[in-house]
């Protein structure tokens, strides 16, 4: 399914849902977002890479989020609970449990687009649109860091247990093998690096000349208006977002400032 | 643009000296090659001799000024371009010439012995990697396509055009290496250590690639510690050792004469196939190991034993493993104490992951793994590694730390206790990696990187070894030391199953050697 758009298309509609998202600032919304995006990820058969990856960035925030503001919010008046310096009021609940919502529809909808789109698909459209393929590749490197690093480690355990490192299923075992991993994965990927820049220089990457792409990106027409459809309800979203949060003061103001003048 | 493809094209190289940032001593001294049109030219040496070094320096992968000191020449004469003709002089100053590495690849092209060290890193499939530096360059896509399709074809990729390069095993990836290199059209070939690793298949494809090559005219420099098909084919040969030439000329007068018994290069015969029935009588009898198996064979437990072992990647999806899904179906092993036992077998048969489950790194759907007559089901890897020891395929996967010291010295310790330091040094001083305990291990030529791995490996003691490739990389004393390491390790009752493609290595020194195709072991 995601194969056949062209990645510009989900990558302007995972933005335009994300600055809406942001613009609305319901958690109505950030729900029917997260569920969205499970329910998409779903019919495109990657849902449990999907929300494992999520469930790793999204459940140690939420964690945070609880103690900082369902534990200590100053706002909150409702106070259900209270130890000491702590109370738990109903309006820091209500934060939380928002803010939390819409970290977690962002991060689903990221997490649905770098799962499902083609980087050399994303680089070849982007260069199409003459962005210089440096951001081209940095961009891409960057979306491909997250495996390129995981395969990395990977190797480092798998040399370590091979010369009889027991990881434990305990969390001190495990920080003591994390602890042994880190210095052999960061010297292996900046040695990788420095190799790989060589040999990028040998193929004409830094070249200035105009560059051509060898993948074929699909686009058409219905695409292209979604795009702008996409962009122009984002930029909506924002303008009503601005004129909502104006009237309480300033528009209401605004007729007397007129008038007293 | 085809027609542009292989101008005749010579490289002069004269190198009078080349230093690394922060070495002491030069790498290169006195070194001069020459390239002429459809001709192959050979530069022979042991492990540490300057090779690498010299091919990385005329493909533009180590520049004088960025990476080192050069002072010397580079000369490319190309067919129809008089104005790029004059030499290129190095002084080892600040206002010597720059090289743009992308321009000169487009008439030298360069691959290096890590074949995975090639590739971008950012392309998804084979034929958008072998496109990359046409993508770069701003070929129409039309003619992309062809090129690409023909590339293919010549490096035998046509099947794999599809596939991921990062699931591809040693011997393809070395082909999709040579064709990024080939697929700008250079005039100049450079290739390091071409056949290190591949199969019978490999070998064919890679020598039919550079015969093809020289036939289009193009001028072939092939860097290499082996004495083999390939090189004694070469019009000229240079001998290096410790960077600088100690011969130059034919390869039968140089074979003939006593230049290359010091250089440390690896003499095979000059067959191209060599055929693995008529085997030579094992140069290295084994006492003790010939006793175990045949005296004692009865009594022994065997060390290892794998019994109706089934494994493929992705297998353990939804369903039952289907058969066709399977990379290995059925293996059935039993090594006794002090056996030596080879596998062979094509790239991408399932050698490498067969060592993987020996110790638990990957683990078998169907039957048992037993590591001195222990199942290892369940069993942490960690636990496993005390008895069995894995040389891993890449030593760069296997090595990981700061210093060739303290790479042996992992986890020594649990074992040896405060004997481990003495352990360490020991095991070094045994593969000759004595004096480079301070050094990083990346810094070791590949030769040196592979006999530490070895020493990490040996320096347990296990009562299993499980070497994968062995030989790859080593050079004439290389092989000596992994000769002796191996036999010391038989001779002390210790279990070798060593996967290889070198069948001369195998039939010399395994006591049984066995193929691994289809999913199955047989006998050979």
């Amino acid at each position: 399914m995601a194969a056949r758009l062209n990645p510009l298309t989900s990558l302007t509609a995972a933005a335009a849902v994300l600055v809406i998202t942001t613009a609305a600032s319901s958690w109505a919304v950030s729900l029917t977002v997260a569920v969205g995006a499970v329910l998409l990820s779903a019919a495109a058969g990657i849902v449990r890479r999907v929300v494992l990856a999520a469930a790793a960035v999204v459940v140690p925030f939420w964690l945070s989020l609880l103690v900082i503001h369902g534990l200590f919010f100053p706002e909150g008046r409702t106070v259900l609970t209270s130890w000491g310096p702590a109370r738990v009021t109903a309006e820091g609940l209500t934060y939380a449990l928002e803010m939390g919502l819409r970290t977690a529809a962002f991060v689903l909808v990221l997490m649905v687009f770098s799962f499902s789109v083609r980087i050399p698909e994303l680089v070849a459209a982007l260069a199409a649109r003459r962005v210089p393929p440096q951001v081209g590749y940095v961009l891409a490197s960057t979306l491909l860091l997250a495996p390129l690093v995981a395969a990395r480690l990977e190797k480092v355990r798998q040399a370590q247990e091979s010369r009889g490192l027991v990881v434990g299923r305990g969390i001190g075992s495990r920080v003591a093998a994390i602890r042994l991993q880190m210095v052999p994965l960061v010297l292996g990927l900046v040695h990788d690096a420095g190799i790989r820049a060589q040999s990028l220089d040998a193929r004409g990457f830094r070249s200035t000349g105009p560059r051509t792409s060898y993948t074929e990106v699909r686009d058409s027409a219905g695409q292209a208006a979604f795009r702008v459809f996409a962009i122009l309800l984002a930029v909506a979203a924002v303008v009503w977002r601005i004129a909502e949060s104006l009237p309480a003061g300033s528009l209401s103001a605004f007729p007397q400032f007129v008038g007293g003048a | 643009m085809i027609a542009d493809r292989t101008a005749a094209t010579t490289l002069l190289a004269s190198v009078a000296s080349f230093s690394y940032h922060g070495d002491p001593g030069p790498a290169l001294r006195g070194v001069e090659v020459a390239a002429s049109p459809g001709t192959l030219t050979a530069v022979v040496g042991g492990s540490g001799s300057g090779k690498s070094t010299l091919g990385r320096i005329l493909g533009a992968w180590l520049l004088g000024g960025r990476d080192g000191t050069l002072a010397g020449s580079l000369q490319l004469e190309v067919a129809g371009h008089p104005e790029g003709s004059s030499p290129l002089r190095f002084a080892g100053a600040p206002d010597d010439p720059r090289i743009d590495p992308g321009a000169w690849a487009r008439h030298v092209g360069y691959v290096p012995q890590d074949a995975a060290s090639m590739l971008s890193a950012v392309r998804g499939t084979v034929e958008e990697e072998l496109a990359f530096s046409l993508e770069n360059r701003g070929v129409l896509r039309a003619d992309m396509m062809l090129t690409v399709a023909d590339i293919a074809r010549r490096t035998g990729l046509d099947g794999l055009l599809r596939r991921d390069p990062a699931t591809l095993s040693g011997g393809e990836l070395r082909r999709l290496a040579v064709g990024c290199a080939v697929v700008d059209g250079p005039g100049v070939l450079i290739l390091d250590e071409p056949l290190e690793s591949l199969d019978q298949a490999g070998i064919r494809t890679v020598v039919e690639l550079v015969h093809a090559e020289l036939a289009r005219g193009t001028a072939i420099v092939v860097l290499s510690q082996h004495a083999d098909a390939l090189t004694r084919a070469a019009e000229r040969w240079l001998v290096l050792k410790d960077g600088q030439e100690t011969a130059a000329g034919q390869p039968v007068r140089i074979l003939e004469g006593g230049a290359l018994a010091e250089s440390g290069v690896v003499i095979t015969s000059p067959e191209q196939h060599p055929d693995p029935t008529p085997a030579p009588p094992p140069v290295l009898t084994l006492p003790v190991a010939g006793a175990a198996v045949g005296a004692t064979a009865a009594r022994t437990q065997a060390a290892l034993e794998l019994s109706g072992v089934a494994f493929g990647f992705g297998g353990r999806t939804r369903n039952a493993p289907t058969d066709e899904s399977l990379l290995l179906e059925d293996v059935d092993l039993q090594v006794m104490p002090g056996e030596i036992v080879a596998i062979t077998g094509p790239n991408g048969a399932g050698k490498s992951t067969l060592l993987r489950l020996l110790n638990g790194l990957h683990r078998p759907l169907r039957g048992d793994v037993r590591v001195a007559d222990e199942s290892i089901a369940g069993v942490p890897t960690g636990q496993v590694a005390r008895r069995l020891g894995l040389l891993f395929q890449h030593p760069h996967d296997q090595l990981f730390e700061r210093t060739v010291l303290r790479e042996v010295l992992f986890g020594l310790d649990r074992i040896f206790g405060t004997a481990a330091p003495e352990r360490a040094k020991a095991a070094l001083a045994a593969v000759g990696l004595g004096d480079s305990g301070n050094a990083h291990p990346h810094e070791l030529p590949a030769s040196g990187q592979r006999l530490l791995a070895l020493a990490t490996v040996l320096t347990r003691e296990p009562s299993v070894l499980a070497l994968d490739e062995p030989t790859v990389a080593l050079d004439a004393r290389g092989l000596e030391r992994l000769t002796a390491a191996v036999s010391a390790a038989a001779g002390r009752g210790a279990a070798v199953v060593m996967v290889t493609h070198d069948l001369r290595f195998a039939t010399t020194h395994a006591h049984r050697l066995l193929r691994l195709e289809g999913g199955r072991l047989r006998r050979l």
